[in-house]
């Protein structure tokens, strides 16, 4: 039978939380994936006697067993919650920014946080609860929205959202000054902006101040077998439920009838599978400059794509260490290190290689002791590049290169931190924009999708959703997505525009 | 809470309402010029991750009693990847009825590879290497997979001194290494002592590789000889060679590792700083050998065969003329990654590099694994 209702293009995120809505649903669906493991970036691999997390730091939106989070409900209805163990963390984030010369560790939960805060500056607490409060009524505005299909009513939103009505057209940075709170504080609530990657100027408040808010209030967790856990997680819930993927399958073409409509795509060795509708988890770029026939794409598309921004190229540096985290001195999960809290300086010198200023580091073993044989520790160092430097990176110099690059994260980090790391490496994996490329495919070896730029942030792109799409039969969901970057954001989004697939075969009466 | 920037009454609330009329806007003002989808980073990750490209046998030049140097060229006369000295590559090929992978570390240098030439050196050992050495004259062609594996030298994680150990084959990678140390595209000291049992059974000249930080040092087990050691590698002999900057990689038989690790641990030697390339997984003994059915799905096709229980499943799929994926054959690479729909099997635990999300949903790689009972397996298919 080479016939599906749906054939998902790559098993990340996006593709399997879209693969599952699907087969939920009773349709039956085919996922493509060109590597021959499923979950994209969410997946794990093993050196020596470590296992180390390819790209999660931490996940937002599970909650607790007893208060699920927003993400976690999502998996209870897909059938994978059960499947998955997650460890609980136990604080939000270690910042030190060497400029104002921060060092201190934030606690999960909004009393604690608010509480934590007043120690930074005396009005801290008051300025907390007062922004979460804010945040409450960004996300309520955003469920009203939700249940009303984008059609609010005027009065209701006058009356009830007034904050989310006024601070709608803000950066991040005009958000926060227009609040007016200390530097201490502001700088504090800053300390996430990597995890979105667009500086203070160009990040939407609205986006931005949902994202902190779900971290601070709801906690985060890890899944205890890596992020490969939730990856085959979903692939055993699409196996019971019928539906099929395929490995070492990469999708080279989508194909469309006469009427520009979807009706299939071929494979890299030539193999061609039909299907009215294609949810393609992979970036736009790819698709409407390569994947479809370019007279199956209207100029429009064309012109959207190139508008946005490729976001961050990621870099990281995974270390198995032969000492404990203890005997290290390390004490914390989370690290923020930065030069600077003024994130459009710090954006501003991640541009160029030779400037890695700002890591997210993350110490396995302060989260979940067992991630490691006893006596060693996992450390993984992540930055960004919020430009495409290494382009021109030529291959003669590429393996010096980056191991100069993570010589300097590794030197920055222990510095920060007081430790020393460097002596007792036993293992090390170095992952570049290029490693990032290599695997899934991204344009630059951008690891977040499309820049949350001021015009193309979290609001916008859920409002235009319709107007985003242009081709009949095809939906692009997953990091690139609605809802912009991170694990929590592209699985659902998958989800979603599985969810729209299947509003378009009600349609068409299929 | 007076949460605006602006006095004006509704401005605030305007400009956001104007927000999706202004990205659409910017989008109408964008110009339609062809996308970009591949970049440098994309170029590059291509060059240096090419998957499996056609090669040819250049030339095949005996170089011991029971090794052989192959030359490949890429099929269209191009460079081959770079890589980091002390990789192997996956030749790949049919041999009779069977389809066939097989690793094998690269001797000659990255530059060499940009310039268009990889060198390996085949052992006479199996079925594989007997067909290259006997069946495959120059002009044969060949699936040549990229470089991988780890077993290089990491500046920021080895010291600046490798004591190179090998025994038989083993010394291949360090070739490389050699090698690469001599044209500038590695930069460390190495001292390799290599373990013969005569002068006939060493595949390389020693003389060719002294000098710019290289040292070569053959112990021959069975012979005496000028500017050879005799005997075997022991604390004795290596402690000559290890200096407070020293990290240890070792090539070669089990046994080999087994007994150096002991005489590095006698001298106190940081078992840390000790890495060794890792070995085929092959036959293993069983009291009574036992004949399964395997059933193997490759996406929608469907093969049955037979699984002898003291071979693992790729050796099963392959003499079967099944074209299973596989990479490393000792179990680390993953490449093979399979999942198992129903049966039992046994994998040795120093054979067992499988993420624990993998043991948790009962995936397993085909090269280190062996039936216990009939199987139902769904693999990766391979696609060149």
């Amino acid at each position: 039978m080479d016939k599906y209702d749906v054939i998902v293009i790559g098993a990340g995120n996006g593709g399997l939380g879209a693969a599952c809505r699907i087969l939920n649903a009773g349709k039956t669906c085919l996922v493509c994936e060109k590597h021959n493991i499923p979950g994209g970036f969410a997946t794990s691999f093993v050196r020596g006697r470590f296992e180390f997390e390819a790209s999660l730091h931490e996940f937002n939106g599970i909650g607790t067993d007893e208060e699920p989070g927003s993400t976690r409900k999502v998996f209870e209805e897909l059938g994978i919650a059960d499947k998955i163990e997650w460890i609980q963390l136990k604080d939000a984030y270690h910042l030190i920014s060497e400029e104002e010369g921060y060092d201190y560790v934030m606690p999960f939960g909004a009393e604690a946080f608010a509480k934590a805060s007043g120690e930074l500056h005396p009005d801290g607490e008051k300025c907390i609860k007062e922004f979460l409060a804010l945040c409450r009524q960004i996300r309520e505005a955003m469920a009203y929205l939700s249940e009303t299909k984008g059609k609010p009513d005027p009065k209701v939103m006058m009356e009830r959202f007034p904050d989310y009505l006024a601070c709608g057209s803000y950066s991040v940075n005009e958000g926060f000054e227009t609040l007016g709170y200390p530097k201490e504080i502001v700088d504090n609530l800053n300390a996430y902006w990597c995890y979105l990657g667009a500086d203070g100027n160009n990040m939407t408040f609205l986006h931005y101040a949902n994202m902190i808010n779900s971290y601070i209030t709801g906690g985060a967790a890890i899944p205890k077998h890596r992020s490969h856990e939730i990856s085959l997680a979903c692939e055993e819930r699409i196996h019971e439920l019928g539906g099929d993927i395929w490995f070492n399958s990469e999708v080279v073409k989508i194909l469309t009838d006469e009427e520009g409509h979807v009706c299939g795509v071929r494979l890299k060795d030539g193999r061609e599978v039909e299907s009215r509708h294609v949810i393609a988890d992979c970036s736009p770029h790819l698709v409407y400059g390569k994947l479809l026939d370019s007279k199956a794409v209207p100029e429009r598309a064309i012109k959207l794509t190139n508008f946005r921004k490729l976001a961050g190229k990621g870099f990281t540096v995974f270390l198995g260490i032969s000492k404990s985290a203890e005997e290290l001195g390390i004490k914390d999960h989370n690290y923020f290190i930065y030069d600077t809290s003024d994130s459009v300086k710090q954006y501003e010198s991640m541009k160029t290689i030779g400037n890695t200023a700002a890591q997210a580091t993350v110490c396995l073993n302060n989260a979940y002791p067992e991630c490691s044989p006893e006596g060693t520790c996992i450390i993984y160092m992540t930055t960004l590049f919020t430009d495409d430097a290494w382009s021109s990176v030529k291959k003669e110099d590429y393996f010096k290169t980056k191991n100069k690059v993570a010589a300097d994260m590794i030197a920055r980090f222990e510095r920060a931190t007081g430790s020393n790391i460097h002596d007792y490496i036993e293992e090390i994996a170095i992952a570049t924009p290029e490693t990032y490329a290599r695997y899934c495919g991204h344009p630059q070896g951008t690891i977040y999708g499309y820049e949350s730029q001021y015009y193309d942030g979290l609001m916008n792109r859920i409002q235009m959703v319709e107007e985003d799409r242009f081709v009949p039969g095809l939906r692009i969901g997953g990091g690139y997505g609605e809802r912009l970057l991170g694990y929590p954001s592209s699985f659902k989004s998958g989800v979603n525009e599985a969810s729209r697939t299947l509003r378009d075969m009600e349609k068409e009466g299929r | 809470m007076a949460f605006k920037r602006s006095n004006i009454p509704g401005e605030d609330i305007r400009l956001a309402m104007e927000m999706t009329a202004k990205r659409r806007q910017l989008i109408d003002e964008t110009p339609a010029t062809p996308l970009v989808y591949e970049y440098g980073v994309n170029r590059l990750a291509k060059a240096l991750h090419p998957g499996f490209v056609k090669a040819v046998i250049a030339d095949k030049t005996p170089c011991s009693a029971d090794c052989v140097k192959i030359t490949l060229k890429a099929e269209d006369g191009g460079e081959f990847p770079y890589f980091r000295a002390g990789q192997f590559v996956t030749l790949s090929c049919k041999a009779g009825e069977s389809f066939l992978n097989r690793p094998y570390s690269v001797i000659s240098s990255p530059g060499e590879a940009l310039a268009g030439k990889l060198e390996i050196m085949v052992q006479r050992k199996g079925i594989f290497s007997t067909f290259i050495i006997d069946e495959a004259p120059a002009g044969t062609e060949l699936w040549l997979g990229e470089p991988s594996g780890d077993f290089h030298h990491d500046d920021i994680r080895d010291k600046g001194h490798i004591l190179a150990v090998a025994g038989g084959s083993g010394v291949t990678p360090f070739l490389s290494m050699m090698k690469a140390i001599r044209e500038g595209s590695e930069d460390f000291r190495m001292t390799l002592v290599y373990g013969a049992r005569t002068r006939d059974h060493i595949p390389f000249d020693p003389d060719a590789f002294r000098g710019d930080g290289v040292d070569v040092v053959v112990v021959l087990s069975e012979e005496e000889a000028d500017g050879y050691r005799s005997g075997f590698i022991t604390a004795d002999l290596l402690k000559e060679y290890i200096d407070d900057d020293t990290s240890v990689f070792m090539c070669g038989p089990d046994a080999m590792y087994r007994f150096v690790r002991g005489e590095l641990e006698g001298l106190g030697f940081d078992p840390t700083r000790i890495r060794q390339e890792r070995n085929s997984v092959g036959d293993r003994k069983v009291d009574e050998i036992k004949v399964f059915r395997l059933t193997v799905h490759i996406r929608d096709a469907v093969y049955e065969l037979d699984a002898p229980n003291n071979e693992t499943l790729i050796t099963a799929l392959e003499r079967a003329g099944i074209p299973a994926v596989v990479r490393c054959r000792n179990g680390s690479c993953g490449f093979c990654h399979s999942r198992v729909i129903n049966g039992e099997y046994f994998i040795d635990t120093k054979d067992d590099f499988r993420r624990s999300a993998d043991k948790k949903f009962n995936y397993i790689h085909p090269c280190s694994t062996y039936p216990e009972s009939d199987m139902e397996i769904d693999i990766p298919i391979m696609n060149p």
